[in-house]
């Protein structure tokens, strides 16, 4: 089994803090959301405000407070908006805020402060609903306009995400249920909701859209994963994923374009990564998740084309999933890094590299690889019909962890990670360089780069 | 808090019988329940309730570590801190109800691996009155507040039910565990009063 060529190391990545943003939360701080197309971030803090920060100098942009009432823990951009940015807050408060601003901000000099009352007065005219685009006059262009608050949650709301259109929004809460927004873009900030679904049996700790389709995936305190598709206009759970021995705290999706990496000495584009993708284009995206259970895991969804296959190996149709179901197996369980409760798990839209953070104060990137297998066994099943018929069948893959940062933010616990395109002048413009943005409990947030 | 009294009649310890280094304190504060200065060093009158162990530091030990390193924060002091926490119930001390005990408390490092980590975890098993309290999740979320608004920061805080003593362990565990649900806790108004109200006693 061993092959010479199985037992080299990988080469090691090095993560180097590039920069604080400042200034920072005084509070705990929980989560930093990237902007789909600028480089801002948005921090959501105990002190029940969002700071916006600036990826090219770190500094603060502008802080949205005002709306809600407790912690806000959560946030997140819609993507496939022109023209304006328009954020999501999820708070402790139970509610959802939706918030505005026009992207020209930051290119005038004039945001520092200078319309310090406005929040509060746009979130006046906002409850009212009365708020309408044409009317925002120059002042209000500088400043974030509180839009809509989306209510039904009955309590701690944990997670939000919208969809890769833009089109839905994802909520959820200590109240166990998930919510479904669409986003009517009506001019009047009109929401509907869409579903509620209760099958979690604790609170839904995270949810996240799948990078292209309407699929949700959602974390929670019962242990489980659970995926929710729409099924003729009627939403749905389509699987429920045990493994976890604790709480799901963060689930993340794989993207569309990325895979494992080749051992050095295999040349890209070969046969390895051939079958890996026609298995990857059957099974799709693949889900991370991290737990309090101290593990990362990475699940896969079995083809379609094996459940619906008929003849031998067909599993029988009493028990065969119907309609939408699907069946989620464990792919990996990652190498063991963390002796505590990890919060958050990030996967690398660019590279394919995992990210995970937690209570222990660490950052561990991982790598997935090909492992190398004899040729002669491939040959085989690749000659073999056999393989069209169980196309669950591809190359072996292997996670290594390529980096670990130990007290990353000093003694405190690091709440959430998010890679991010690097923006600052310091990096690379041939490449779409990306940096590590990690949150933690005394309000600090770190900007890592990551070199090879 | 409840109408009806999950437990009427709890044992009580004299609190001069419970180990600690706040003597003076402790002992002013309740007077009520006897203030023998020197009954520290008396054999426990409810015969092995709450035992000195013999590997307590002695008085002397702790002084020269004093010498070596900046305030140790050791088991006799994180008692120091939640034995004088009241029952929600009743107007006595969780020391003296035998809820925290000495012997139950462990501070370990967090990071085995990492020899030069400070991040120390404080593992407190609590030993609810009766087996079916229902206020056992209050009693823990105020002795998890209490710790981690006195110790530093580098102190992680695990407080669960002993082994055995609470029929619903595993939930109530898990829900004390729960960092995002404790910060919500903290922030609410009602939950946060019976809180506060448990650590009026506390110095």
């Amino acid at each position: 089994m061993a092959a010479p060529n199985t037992v080299q190391i990988p080469p090691k990545l090095t993560l180097t803090l590039l920069s604080d943003l400042t200034p920072p939360s005084l509070e705990r701080t929980w989560l930093t959301a990237p902007h789909p197309t600028l480089p801002l971030v948005a921090t959501c803090s105990s002190d029940k405000t969002v700071r916006v920060y600036s990826l090219t100098n770190f500094r603060l942009l502008s802080t949205i407070s005002g709306g809600h009432k407790r912690s806000v823990r959560t946030c997140a951009w819609k993507p496939n908006v022109s023209g304006e940015s328009v954020l999501a807050t999820g708070s402790f408060d139970a509610t959802v805020g939706i918030w505005r601003r026009w992207d020209s901000y930051g290119e005038t000099m004039g945001w520092r402060r200078q319309q310090n009352s406005d929040p509060e007065a746009s979130l006046t005219e906002g409850a009212a609903g009365e708020v309408e685009e044409e009317e925002a006059d120059e002042e209000e262009e500088e400043e974030w306009r509180f839009a809509v608050l989306l209510d039904g949650h009955d309590s701690e709301v944990k997670s939000v995400s919208w969809s890769a259109s833009g089109m839905l929004l994802a909520t959820c809460s200590r109240d166990k249920s998930i919510w479904i927004w669409e986003d009517l873009d009506d001019g009047d900030n009109n929401f509907e909701t869409v579903a509620v679904m209760q099958e979690h049996e604790g609170d839904v700790k995270s949810v996240a859209w799948h990078p292209a389709e309407e699929c949700l995936a959602s974390g929670s305190y019962d242990d489980t994963i659970r995926v929710w598709r729409e099924d003729i206009d009627d939403w749905g759970q389509v699987a429920c994923i045990r493994g976890h021995g604790g709480t799901v705290w963060g689930v993340d999706w794989e993207g569309l374009e990325t895979g494992p990496r080749h051992s050095t000495e295999v040349v890209s584009g070969g046969k390895e990564e051939e079958e890996w993708k026609q298995w990857h284009a059957l099974s799709g995206p693949r889900l991370a998740s991290c737990s309090h259970d101290q593990t990362v895991r990475v699940w896969q969804r079995q083809p379609k084309a094996q459940t619906s296959a008929p003849g031998v190996g067909a599993i029988p149709s009493i028990i065969r999933p119907s309609g939408t179901d699907e069946i989620w197996e464990e792919g990996a369980v990652l190498p063991s890094a963390h002796v505590l409760s990890v919060y958050a798990v990030s996967w690398s839209r660019r590279t394919g590299l995992l990210a995970s953070v937690g209570a222990d104060g660490r950052i561990v990137v991982y790598e997935e690889r090909f492992v190398a297998t004899s040729q002669t066994e491939a040959m085989d099943t690749d000659s073999s019909p056999a393989h069209e018929a169980n196309p669950s069948q591809h190359p072996l893959t292997e996670w290594s962890i390529v980096a670990v940062v130990d007290g990353a933010h000093g003694i405190y616990e690091i709440n959430h990670v998010a890679w991010v395109k690097r923006a600052d002048r310091g990096r690379d413009e041939s490449t779409e360089e990306e940096v590590l943005v990690t949150t933690a409990d005394d309000g600090s947030v770190k900007v890592w780069t990551i070199a090879r | 808090m409840a109408s009806e009294m999950q437990n009427e009649n709890p044992t009580i310890l004299s609190s001069a019988d419970l180990p600690t280094r706040l003597r003076a304190s402790v002992s002013h504060k309740n007077s009520t329940y006897g203030s023998e200065f020197f009954a520290f060093a008396l054999p426990s009158l409810t015969d092995g309730t709450v035992k000195f162990s013999d590997n307590s530091p002695s008085p002397s030990e702790s002084e020269s570590d004093d010498d070596l390193m900046e305030e140790p924060i050791d088991e006799q002091e994180i008692f120091d801190l939640i034995s004088t926490i009241s029952d929600p119930e009743h107007p006595i001390s969780l020391g003296a109800l035998a809820v925290v005990s000495l012997p139950d408390i462990a501070i370990k490092p967090s990071l085995p691996n990492v020899p030069d980590s400070p991040l120390r975890t404080v593992t407190v098993l609590i030993t609810p009155t009766i087996t079916h309290c229902s206020l056992a999740t209050v009693i823990g979320l105020g002795v998890r507040v209490r710790l981690e608004q006195s110790l530093p920061p580098r102190f992680r805080v695990d407080v669960q039910i002993k082994e055995g003593t609470h029929s619903t362990a595993d939930e109530v565990n898990k829900q004390l565990a729960d960092k995002e649900r404790v910060a919500a806790a903290l922030e609410n108004g009602t939950l946060m009063g019976v809180i506060a109200k448990m650590m009026e006693t506390c110095q």
